[in-house]
């Protein structure tokens, strides 16, 4: 989204669609989410949010607001950057799996 | 500043004083008590974890835990939005919190 954004990149071997995750470090169901990724070998980036710096975070929200017409909650998931999803629901997060694997065959 | 023992402690009293139960998985426990413990320590008060906060006590007063959207949360789904405070029904029933959706007006 901005290359202001200090971004971690976890590398996975299921890696056929582009995963980013806008999380808090402070939040249990977004650490889930993250180490629900890892656990399934997923290709993703992610940026706690509430450790950069205000404004950014602020026009950042805004942006994927804008972009995707979801409430900006966290974590916050983006999908080839065309699809969001939004909470640590894990029977949604399968979907991202379930995806790559189709490709994978 | 507080300690994550000291935030512990706050969250058995607040558990305490309204009847609810604490998630019973104590790793998750464990992560919301150091997100609560950056919060005071971040912000001076206890802003809900699983929230961005502005950092302003004025802006965040409805989102500091016990937030209030805690027992409209509860009656709906059995718990807060961070999974943190359960209703005994909910506790009882063994079933693991989720993610759900946030009532915080814009």
């Amino acid at each position: 989204m901005s290359s202001e954004i200090p971004f971690v990149e976890e590398n996975g071997k299921v890696d056929h669609q582009d995963i980013t995750v806008y999380a808090l470090s402070t939040c249990g169901f977004c650490r889930r989410g993250l180490q629900f990724l890892r656990d399934r070998q997923v290709k993703f980036r992610y940026v706690y949010v509430d450790k950069i710096p205000y404004e950014v975070k602020n026009d950042l929200k805004v942006k994927l607001q804008e972009k995707f017409q979801r409430r900006v909650a966290f974590p916050f998931v983006v999908i080839n950057d065309e699809r969001a999803l939004v909470g640590f629901v894990q029977r949604e997060w399968e979907e991202i799996i379930k995806f790559n694997i189709k490709w994978e065959k | 500043m507080k300690t994550k023992e000291q935030t512990r402690k706050f969250m058995e009293m607040v558990a305490k004083k309204n009847g609810w139960h604490l998630n019973r998985d104590e790793e998750f426990l464990d992560m919301l008590a150091d997100g609560l413990t950056t919060n005071y320590n971040r912000y001076g008060y206890y802003s809900c974890p699983c929230r961005d906060a502005d950092g302003d006590k004025e802006l965040d007063k409805d989102i500091i835990c016990p937030c209030d959207y805690c027992v409209p949360d509860q009656k709906e789904y059995g718990h807060c939005y961070c999974g943190l405070y359960l209703t005994p029904e909910f506790y009882q029933s063994g079933k693991e919190p989720e993610a759900i959706p946030e009532r915080r007006p814009l």
